[in-house]
């Protein structure tokens, strides 16, 4: 890791060095060893405490939106950061010539809460290589297979090496299995009916509509969105069955063909409530449908947001 | 008064309390924990080293409630009754039962008592546990709690070996531990020791000496820049909160009730006026807003902080936001020329 942390520092210096840049979104050390903090660089400012590893549990493109198009944004992307940076440009979010892409093949982002589980709170040391994950528990080392304490997105990913980025740090790393895509689908799917409302209702209604969801999406950057939209209002904001169903159904919705499954929805819900399984079968639908998936170029519109005059479908001709 | 309450008979208590009074004890969801209506087959989550996920204000200020009822039949408003029974709440944290004491304050002041607040709050009993080893997050006693701090409690419980050591502190606690066994002297003894262990293995998280008046100094300095540079805007810091008290009340047409909803400074719509002017534009003056209410707002009016250092808001912020490091650089931050 720490080779690539100097690559990474490297880089960046050269990126302000050669003024490609105005701004670098990464990741930074923080108190805690165990929770690096999205950072921003600026020419001149120390790298010292850049950080990168598998505990980088949000995804940086969130951030792209809060800058005017004329900054010329640097930014760590990973696979799926890579795929919420094209969508974003392709949803006009910001162009395409003011974004420089640090790529770096991702080995998946480590789920702490699988870890505490078997270990118990107050984790304090972290170490990782290619298989092992190991961490320090009052005075006590404990090791993990890689693979047992990922992120269930990252468990699922597909492309874990970044699409078209500037430059690539790092070896790129074997396409994920699709099948093991359809995994959450596939077993939500085997539900009948009823047991699937069930499942449904049992993670939506926990929900205490914080939007940690929402604000940790990279496609939610609507300046307003619909639950906060009044009058009219559109979805009760009291913590009932339908206002919180409403917003799961509806967050899902508007994620067609633009979610590039990162899971940064559930690695920030605070109630533990399972989101990607609606993504992830919505996505399956825009693949077999119109065979599409989010975030592959960064010149392709979703098939729900492009409009064509020869569109095959003349429904509304 | 001391009591010894043995483990195994936990279960038969609060059975026993179950009959007189709603029983409310921590119990697991999913892999947070939460207060919940005790049954006979609640699984107790006592044994986390920190207090519960989702903060227990909510028995006592719920996300959501009912404040009236429209009947379309006769054209009125109807009150709803919202004084429970007699409640008990078992296992609640220093932390969190302090909160309900800086609560007081907004809820029920002299000038005036919110009825629902009140109302239930009258109605509980509040039974504590202490924090025999605080984890790392939490930082009570920098901001004048303790890890076994009594404040707001009626009774608190040490962990002993097989059993609890139960201080009985005010005269609604007193006689539901009476049928036990008093504690010997040499437990009481053991329970100083680990209590006074627990608070000192806690050391200061930031200076609080001048710390309002240093907040009040950087109200314009790009130190909010900086700090909110990362923050998401979501709700989870406020939400958690056992401090964290604003609410929206919202007619519910549809269903003819008027709600009072938990609200967020967080919120971009929290301080959107109907112009569409919003006087807090950013999460720069959201995030001023949250820190300055707590290290403060709170100090002008009660002279207290009104943050009970219970660590939530560093355990669940997801981008790892820590207001402990925040503070910190405030503490330390050059005042400098107005912010442009």
């Amino acid at each position: 890791m720490s080779e690539l942390i100097a690559k990474l520092k490297s880089e960046i210096k050269r990126l302000f060095d050669e003024d490609v840049v105005d701004v670098v979104i990464a990741f930074k050390k923080a108190d805690s060893p165990l929770r690096p903090q999205p950072a921003f660089y600026r020419k001149g400012d120390s790298l010292e405490d850049l950080e990168y590893n598998s505990l980088c549990q949000n995804n940086l493109a969130n951030y792209l939106t809060r800058y005017p198009h004329e900054t010329r944004i640097g930014i760590v992307v990973r696979g799926c950061e890579s795929r919420s940076v094209n969508a974003l440009v392709v949803e006009k979010q910001h162009p395409r010539e003011n974004l420089f892409k640090i790529g770096i093949p991702c080995q998946g982002i480590v789920d702490l809460r699988k870890i505490v589980k078997q270990t118990g709170e107050d984790v304090s040391g972290y170490k990782e290589d290619q298989e092992k994950i190991s961490v320090v528990f009052k005075n006590k080392e404990y090791q993990f297979d890689r693979k047992d304490v990922l992120h269930d997105s990252c468990l699922r990913c597909v492309h874990p090496n970044p699409v078209n980025p500037d430059v690539l740090l790092g070896d790129p790393l074997p396409e994920g299995d699709p099948g093991v895509l359809r995994q959450a689908v596939e077993s939500f799917e085997a539900l009948t009916k009823q047991e699937r409302y069930t499942w449904f209702q049992q993670e939506a209604e926990r929900c205490i509509r914080c939007y940690a969801c929402r604000e940790a999406c990279p496609m939610c950057y609507c300046t307003e969105c619909f639950v906060d939209h009044n009058p009219p209002r559109w979805t009760e904001s009291t913590i009932s069955p339908a206002g919180t169903q409403a917003w799961h159904i509806i967050r899902a919705f508007h994620q067609t063909g633009r979610c590039t499954s990162c899971g940064a929805c559930e690695r920030a819900c605070p109630m533990d409530i399972k989101m990607t399984y609606l993504t992830d079968k919505l996505n399956e639908d825009m693949l077999n449908q119109y065979d599409f998936a989010p975030g592959m170029d960064d010149t392709t519109q979703p098939p729900f947001a492009s409009f064509n005059l020869d569109d095959k479908n003349r429904f509304v001709a | 008064m001391m009591y010894i309450l043995e483990k195994k008979k936990l279960n038969k208590i609060l059975s026993t309390w179950a009959q007189e009074h709603e029983v409310f004890v921590p119990q697991k969801v999913e892999e947070y924990s939460q207060f919940l209506p005790y049954t006979e087959d609640s699984e107790l989550a006592l044994k986390s080293p920190h207090n519960t996920r989702y903060p227990p204000k909510a028995l006592f200020l719920p996300q959501s409630e009912v404040m009236l009822k429209f009947n379309n039949r006769t054209q009125k408003y109807e009150e709803v009754n919202t004084t429970p029974k007699s409640r008990l709440v078992f296992g609640v944290r220093p932390c969190d039962a302090k909160a309900f004491r800086l609560l007081d304050t907004v809820f029920d002041a002299e000038d005036y008592a919110d009825p629902y607040w009140k109302a239930k709050r009258d109605a509980t009993i509040l039974i504590g546990i202490g924090c025999e080893v605080p984890p790392s997050t939490c930082f009570c006693t920098t901001v004048g709690g303790g890890p076994f701090n009594q404040d707001g409690l009626d009774a608190i419980l040490t962990e002993l070996e097989g059993s609890y050591l139960v201080q009985i502190l005010t005269e609604k606690a007193e006689t539901l531990f009476a049928s036990l066994s008093p504690a010997t002297i040499e437990q009481e003894k053991q329970v100083e020791a680990i209590q006074t262990k627990a608070h000192d293995s806690m050391s200061p998280a930031f200076e609080t000496d001048g710390l309002k008046q240093k907040l009040d100094q950087i109200f314009e300095s790009s130190y909010w820049d900086k700090i909110s540079e990362s923050c998401l805007g979501c709700g989870i810091c406020t939400f958690l909160c056992p401090t964290c008290f604003c609410f929206d009340i919202v007619d519910e047409v549809q269903r003819k009730e008027r709600v009072r909803n938990w609200d967020t400074c967080m919120f971009r719509i929290y301080s959107q006026e109907a112009s569409g002017h919003n006087p807090r534009p950013t999460r720069r003056e959201r995030t001023r807003q949250r820190l300055m209410h707590k290290y403060s707002y709170w100090l002008d009016h009660i002279d207290e902080i009104g943050c009970t250092g219970c660590g939530r808001c560093v355990r669940y912020c997801p981008v790892g936001l820590d207001i402990r490091a925040m503070l910190r650089t405030a503490n330390t931050h050059e005042s400098e020329a107005v912010h442009a």
